[in-house]
């Protein structure tokens, strides 16, 4: 019993002093400004940008007195009321949009965020020249140009060494006092005539049989659009999902180019390209990330320091992408199918999109490419409701009959038939 | 006289080579046009020139237009009443199915997760905890208390009109979808249920079409 009650004082004094600690822990504890302004304030608020609110930095400047100021912050609808002319015209110039009231926030707190506030250094004076080297281009040719040049002065070597050789040859006769024919030149010679015809056939029939195969196809087009719209910013280092923009790829036939106000959807806030690595255009001409989006500014309509908010009533014009991949028109071909049944990757027939600058296109759209890949390609069977119906498939792969590790390509389905693109 | 024809063609190959480019931005010709464009009017195709040709035609839907199967149009304004009133907002849909939860989660990562975080804490990729590329700080959707006091119908509404430097996803979720994520939304936060659950008949002013919406369908 005893024992127990020490227990049980020892145990209140310890309640007691941890109350305390606390207590003394919450008087003396310097608010932390930083978490205060990223909870409370950063919504809105940037320290060196306007966003739905005006920059922070140099608030307490613009605002001369200090209790105005922490009346604003703490109630500002009810400050408004006291017919402040500084407050009133900044409520009308941002869109009169009330901000809330953060009632929570006490003096030291306000001043915490403040203090915080003055402490951020301006972009461009702290940490800039950051990385001025790296701007190297990829300037990775590509061998053919190599090999043909080389191919070139072997070829030169070998008929400058047929000359001396035949030289020398009639050198030698005439030494040994044998009159020598009179060479044919080379370009009379009736074998040079025959090989010389029958490469130039092949080299010829060869070219041309591609060049008719090529016709009609584009790949590698990489036409030169309107912004320079990089899918290696948006979709590989910000990782936006390809559905974000192009979400028809889901619902219907078209992937969709987004309208303007996708787009302003993140461009509202992200007005300058900050982005570490440099933008090259294809050959080699830096791209000024910034003024691309104040073309996409143009296009919509937008002009940030007028209006903060932008609407989709702004005059917006609709950006004319060139479009890429395209096909003829007597193919049919929906994406929904193949990205929501088939569960076929984007970058399948696109290529690494995210990691394209400019866009350019990956294959070659060929008939033959649809078939190869239509052989190919495994059904998604499992788990998709789109198949279910194909239930002869199902219990064949169920009693083994169909070897699951093989499955059951787009062909066995009817993916190879002519009607199921062409009608 | 050789020397000059010599030196000429050296720098024609010379300059035949070098203007060798391999970016291709020009698309080609095709055997038959006729047979590759389309002769009606795709989707993309240059519409410029129909009032020309004295075709009359205008991509949008008649105001007013409601899509089959789809419910009436959305009836709160875009403004603060609106916003008000949207707390008394309930869902048309039941609660989800695990299956159909998945998919709201799919439709929140793809359209909200890179800005509100795929955990909802509001630091998605895009801001990165203030490193990112968007300057604002997304709303924190689970674990700040003014957030999650919203009932879903706010959510609601503010997926379809944006909020503040939001933008309005009605052209990339349907309806349907918004309600779905709304949902996602509020099962992820700490079971707070919506308070005012008075039911209000979405019929009342349904003659107003959602402007704010625009195409969105």
């Amino acid at each position: 019993m005893i024992q127990h009650r020490r227990i049980d004082k020892k145990f209140a004094l310890v309640l007691v002093f941890t109350i305390c600690f606390s207590f003394v822990n919450k008087i003396f504890a310097q608010p932390n400004g930083q978490a205060l302004f990223s909870s409370n304030c950063a919504s809105c608020h940037a320290v060196h940008k306007n966003l739905t609110g005006p920059a922070l930095a140099g608030v307490e400047a613009r605002w001369g007195k200090k209790e105005n100021l922490h009346a604003w912050i703490k109630n500002s609808s009810a400050y408004l009321k006291t017919g402040d002319p500084y407050a009133t015209a900044l409520y009308n110039q941002y869109n009169k949009t009330n901000m809330p009231a953060f009632t929570s926030l006490t003096e030291q707190d306000i001043d915490a965020i403040l203090a915080y506030v003055n402490s951020v250094p301006a972009p461009g004076t702290g940490d800039s020249a950051a990385g001025g080297g790296a701007s190297s281009a990829a300037t990775e040719s590509d061998n053919t140009l190599l090999f043909g040049i080389l191919t070139l002065i072997l070829a030169v070597i070998a008929l400058v060494l047929l000359q001396v050789n035949s030289n020398l040859r009639k050198l030698s006769a005439e030494k040994e006092g044998e009159h020598a024919l009179e060479p044919v030149p080379f370009y009379r010679n009736k074998a040079y005539i025959a090989v010389i015809t029958v490469v130039l056939f092949c080299v010829g029939g060869y070219l041309t049989t591609t060049g008719a195969i090529g016709l009609g196809r584009t790949p590698d087009y990489q036409p030169i659009q309107p912004i320079y719209y990089s899918h290696k910013v948006h979709a590989g280092t910000n990782q936006i999902s390809c559905l974000y923009c192009h979400g028809g790829a889901q619902e219907g036939k078209h992937a969709n180019i987004p309208s303007i106000n996708v787009c302003m959807n993140c461009h509202m806030a992200v007005n300058e390209y900050t982005g570490k690595d440099k933008l090259y255009k294809e050959d080699g001409t830096e791209i000024n990330g910034t003024a691309e989006i104040q073309k996409l500014y143009k296009y919509a309509g937008y002009d940030p320091s007028v209006n903060k908010v932008w609407t989709p009533n702004n005059k917006a014009t609709p950006i004319e992408w060139v479009k890429i991949h395209s096909l003829p028109d007597h193919v049919y071909f929906n994406h929904s199918q193949h990205v929501k049944a088939g569960q076929v990757a984007c970058q399948t027939c696109h290529g690494e999109i995210q990691k394209m600058d400019e866009v350019k296109q990956f294959a070659d759209l060929s008939m033959g490419w649809c078939i190869n890949c239509h052989r190919t390609t495994k059904v998604q069977f499992k788990d998709n409701g789109f198949y279910s119906i194909y239930q002869k498939f199902h219990e064949d792969l169920k009693n083994g009959k169909i070897d699951s590790a093989k499955g059951i390509t787009v062909e066995k389905i009817g993916g190879t038939e002519c009607q199921k693109c062409h009608y | 006289m050789k020397k000059l024809l010599i030196i000429s063609l050296f720098s024609l190959t010379a300059q035949f080579v070098i203007s060798c480019s391999d970016i291709k931005r020009e698309r080609g010709k095709n055997y038959m046009p006729d047979m590759v464009d389309s002769r009606a009017y795709e989707t993309y195709a240059d519409h410029s020139n129909l009032t020309t040709k004295g075709i009359k035609y205008n991509a949008l839907p008649v105001p007013g237009t409601v899509q089959r199967g789809e419910e009436l149009p959305y009836h709160l304004p875009n403004d603060s009443s609106g916003y008000a009133q949207s707390y008394n907002l309930t869902s048309p849909l039941p609660k989800l199915s695990a299956s159909d939860m998945v998919e709201a989660e799919r439709l929140y990562i793809i359209n909200c997760g890179i800005c509100h975080g795929t955990a909802l804490d509001g630091n998605g990729p895009l801001y990165k905890g203030g490193n990112g590329p968007y300057a604002a700080k997304p709303a924190t959707l689970v674990g700040d208390p003014n957030i999650e006091a919203l009932p879903e119908g706010t959510i609601f509404h503010v997926q379809t009109y944006g909020k503040n430097l939001m933008g309005s996803y009605a052209s990339q979720l349907n309806r349907k979808q918004r309600w779905m994520v709304a949902q996602y939304i509020k099962s992820k936060q700490g079971g707070a249920k919506p308070a005012g659950a008075a039911a209000t008949d979405s019929t009342a002013t349904a003659a107003a079409p959602a402007a704010g919406g625009g195409t969105g369908k």
